[in-house]
C-alpha cells in the first residue's frame, strides 16, 4: 500500500460517487443533484461525453456515426434537442447536445477529469471507499462515498473474435472503433465482418468509397429501414403501442411487411419473430446490396496470407479487414462479484437491470440495450434510483419492503428466454422494461405511510 | 413529469417546428461597470399572452432582470409577434417555450404572463425549471402537472383581480398564497407598477437563491 499518499481516506460523507462522464453519467450526475446529493463524477478521460466525444481514446465512433434512434424517442425526457434538428442527428450534434446539457445544469463543476478509479471497496456496511488515481503521475488517494453509481459504459472494450490464421493475415485489420477516417476505405477491396448496426453503417460507407465491397454475417438478422410509413421507424412502431390490443398485432405487421418481403428478396432476413432482438436500423443498406456495391457472403471460415475463406467455400483476396463485431462489457474498478458476474460470462447480474445484487447503495446505469434510445431509459433509472438512495436513508422500512419487489421484478425479468447471440444478453425490450420501471419509480415516489 | 407522461409524449406527434422570436439581454449588454454577472443567479426566460410576444418585455422587463445581473431572455410562442403562426393548442404552445428554456444558457428561471402562465405551468412539469413565476394567470389547467425538480413556485396578481377564479384556480392547484401587486395586469410591461412587480419577484427570486 505504499503507492498510496496517506492510508486515511477522506470522507466525503453523504456525497455520491459517478464513474464516467458519459451521457450516462452526466444524466445521473444531473438527477442526483437534483434530489440534493452531493455528486463527485470521475471521468478517467479529459473529455465529458464518453462514446460521443472523438477526442475520447475510447470513443468506438466510426465515420459517418449518426444516431439509429429518432430524435424524439432519443432525447433526454426533461431536455429535448433543438426541434429544427434533423430526425436523426449525426454524433458530433450528439456531442453538442451532450456537451449543452452539462452546461446548462451546471455539471462540470462535479466533474473530476483525468481520474481513473482503481478500485472500489466496501466499506463500513454499505460505504464505499474508492481509490482515484490520477492520469498525470499524482499518489492515488482515497475518498468514501455514501454510494456508487457505475456509468461506464458498454462500449468501449472491442469484442475482437478469432479466426484460424487470422494473426498471420498479411492485410490489414481493423476494429470499426479504429476506423476513423472514411479515407482508409478509398480505393479499397473491402471486408467486413459483423451484421450489426455499426456492420451495416460501415458497409454502406465502403459501397460507397471503397473498390469492393464484402459483408460478412454470421447469421440473418432484422432490418428496419429508418422511415416506415412517412415517420421515423421507431416513432412509427412505438406510436402503435397506444393503439387496441387487438390492433396492434395486425397495425405492425403492416407496416413491417414491405421491409419484410425486401428482407426476403435480398436474403438477409431472420428467422422467427422480428421483436425477438433489437433491429439494425439502417436505410441505405438494402439498396446497395440491391445495386451489389455490397455482396453478402456467410460467415469466414479462415484466413490464409493474403486471402480469406468463406465457410461456403468461396474466396476473396481483401486489402483491408473492418471487425464491426460489437463490444463487451468491461467493468475495471467494481469486483465482478458485487455485479453478480460469475462464471465465464462477462455480462453482469443486476436487479432490475440496474442495482447491485449484493451491496444496497451500488447501482449501474445505462447497461442496457432496449432497442429504444437509451439516453431516456438512463434518465428514469437515474431518477429511481437517486429516489432510492433517498428512501433508503428517510426510511428503512419501505426500503425492506422496495427490495423485495425490485427482486421480484428481476425474477419476472430472467424468466424471458435471452437473446439467440451473447451480444444480446443487454438487449430488454422497450415496453416491459419501461413498466418495470414505472412501477419501480411509482413505489419510491409514495408519500409514507404515517 | 411522470414515466407515463413522458411516454405519452413521445408517442404523439411534435408540434411543427417555428423559428422563434427570441430576444435577451445580458448584464453586460447594460455597458454599466457597477453591474456585474452573476453566475449563481439563474437566468429569467418570460413570456406573455400578450400578442406583442417577447418585444412587450423590452420596454422595461429585460433591462431591469439583467441590472439583477441575471441573463434574460424573453420568447414569442406560435403566432405571436415575429413568430410564424402554426398548428397546436397549449401544449404546442409549451413545447415552444420548453425550447426556448433548453437554449438559455443555464437553468431557468420561468415567468409567465396571462396565458403564458399556462404555457409556463406546462412547460414546468417537463423541464427542470430554477423557479416557475405566474404573473395574473389566466387558463391555467385546474391539474397542472407536477413541476419537474420541486422548483418554487410564486404567482403574483393584481388587486383587482385577487378575488378572481381564474387567480384562485392557479392558487388553489399550487398550495400557496398569491401576491399582489398594485396596478391593473395589463400593464405590467410599463409604469411605475411594472417597477414594482418586477422588482417584488426578483427580490422573491434572490430570496430563494435562484
Amino acid at each position: 500500500m505504499q503507492e498510496y499518499s496517506s492510508q486515511a481516506a477522506y470522507d466525503r460523507g453523504e456525497a455520491v460517487c459517478v464513474i464516467g462522464a458519459g451521457a450516462s453519467g452526466l444524466i445521473a450526475v444531473k438527477n442526483l443533484r437534483e434530489n440534493g446529493f452531493e455528486v463527485d463524477c470521475y471521468e478517467r478521460d479529459t473529455v465529458l461525453g464518453g462514446l460521443w466525444n472523438p477526442q475520447n481514446q475510447h470513443s468506438p465512433l466510426y465515420p459517418n456515426t449518426h444516431l439509429v434512434t429518432s430524435r424524439s424517442q432519443t432525447e433526454i425526457p426533461d431536455f429535448p434537442m433543438p426541434d429544427d434538428w434533423p430526425d436523426y442527428p449525426s454524433a458530433s450534434q450528439m456531442l453538442t447536445y451532450l456537451t449543452a446539457y452539462a452546461k446548462h445544469f451546471g455539471l462540470s463543476e462535479h466533474i473530476w477529469y483525468g481520474s481513473e478509479i482503481s478500485a472500489i471497496e466496501p466499506v463500513e456496511g454499505s460505504r464505499f471507499e474508492v481509490v482515484v488515481k490520477p492520469a498525470a503521475g499524482n499518489a492515488a488517494r482515497r475518498l468514501r462515498y455514501a454510494a456508487v453509481i457505475v456509468a461506464t459504459g458498454h462500449h468501449w472494450s472491442p469484442n475482437l473474435p478469432s479466426y484460424p490464421g487470422l494473426d498471420q493475415f498479411r492485410g490489414s485489420v481493423l476494429h470499426s472503433s479504429q476506423l476513423k477516417d472514411p479515407s482508409r476505405l478509398r480505393g479499397k477491396h473491402v471486408l467486413v465482418i459483423g451484421g450489426g448496426n455499426s456492420g451495416a453503417d460501415i458497409a454502406c460507407e465502403a459501397a460507397v468509397n471503397a473498390a469492393s465491397c464484402v459483408h460478412s454475417v454470421r447469421r440473418g438478422s432484422w432490418h428496419l429501414p429508418k422511415y416506415l410509413g412517412g415517420e421515423p421507424a421507431d416513432y412509427a412502431l412505438a406510436r402503435l403501442g397506444s393503439r387496441p390490443k387487438f390492433l396492434r398485432r395486425f397495425l405492425t405487421d403492416r407496416l413491417l411487411k414491405g421491409p419484410a418481403s425486401l428482407a426476403a428478396r435480398m436474403g438477409v432476413a431472420a428467422e422467427g419473430r422480428p421483436s425477438a432482438e433489437e433491429p439494425v436500423r439502417n436505410g441505405r443498406y438494402m439498396e446497395h446490396v440491391g445495386d451489389g456495391s455490397i455482396q453478402r457472403r456467410g460467415e469466414v471460415a479462415r484466413f490464409d496470407g493474403f486471402d480469406v475463406s468463406f465457410a461456403d467455400g468461396a474466396e476473396m483476396r481483401p486489402d483491408l479487414v473492418v471487425l464491426a463485431t460489437g463490444y463487451r462489457p468491461k467493468f475495471t474498478s467494481v469486483e465482478p462479484r458485487l455485479l453478480g458476474i460469475e462464471g465465464d460470462s462477462p455480462y453482469p447480474k443486476l436487479y432490475a437491470r440496474m442495482f447491485s445484487p449484493r451491496m444496497e447503495t451500488l447501482a449501474v446505469a445505462g447497461l442496457v440495450e432496449p432497442g429504444v434510445g437509451v439516453l431516456p431509459i438512463v434518465h428514469w433509472q437515474t431518477h429511481a434510483i437517486a429516489h432510492w438512495l433517498l428512501v433508503r436513508k428517510s426510511d428503512p422500512e419501505r426500503a425492506a419492503n422496495f427490495r423485495v419487489q425490485v427482486r421480484s421484478e428481476s425474477e419476472q425479468d430472467t424468466a424471458r428466454p435471452a437473446g439467440s447471440s451473447p451480444r444480446h444478453q443487454l438487449a430488454v425490450d422497450a415496453e416491459v422494461y419501461l413498466a418495470s420501471l414505472g412501477r419501480i419509480i411509482d413505489t419510491l415516489e409514495q408519500e409514507p405511510a404515517k | 413529469m411522470s414515466l407515463a407522461a413522458w411516454v405519452r409524449r413521445a408517442r404523439t406527434p411534435a408540434p411543427a417546428p417555428v423559428k422563434r422570436e427570441y430576444a435577451f439581454f445580458e448584464p453586460a449588454d447594460l455597458f454599466d461597470l457597477d453591474i456585474k454577472d452573476d453566475p449563481e443567479a439563474s437566468p429569467v426566460l418570460c413570456c406573455t399572452g400578450d400578442p406583442a410576444g417577447a418585444s412587450a418585455f423590452n420596454a422595461l422587463w429585460l433591462k431591469r432582470i439583467a441590472t439583477s445581473g441575471r441573463y434574460a431572455a424573453a420568447v414569442s410562442v406560435r403566432g405571436q409577434g415575429n413568430t410564424p403562426a402554426a398548428e397546436g393548442g397549449l401544449e404546442a404552445r409549451a413545447h415552444d417555450l420548453v425550447q426556448a428554456a433548453v437554449n438559455v444558457p443555464r437553468q431557468a428561471v420561468l415567468i409567465g404572463h396571462k396565458e403564458g402562465a399556462a404555457w409556463a405551468a406546462l412547460a414546468a412539469g417537463r423541464y427542470p425549471a430554477a423557479a416557475l413565476v405566474l404573473v395574473s394567470p389566466e387558463k391555467v389547467p385546474k391539474q397542472p402537472p407536477t413541476p419537474v425538480g420541486g422548483p418554487p413556485v410564486l404567482i403574483v396578481v393584481a388587486e383587482s383581480e385577487t378575488q378572481s377564479k381564474e387567480a384562485q384556480t392557479a392558487a388553489d392547484a399550487y398550495g400557496i398564497t398569491p401576491l399582489t401587486f398594485a396596478g391593473s395586469r395589463d400593464d405590467v410591461f410599463k409604469g411605475a407598477g411594472a417597477e414594482g412587480l418586477l422588482d417584488a419577484i426578483l427580490s422573491w427570486l434572490a430570496s430563494k437563491k435562484d
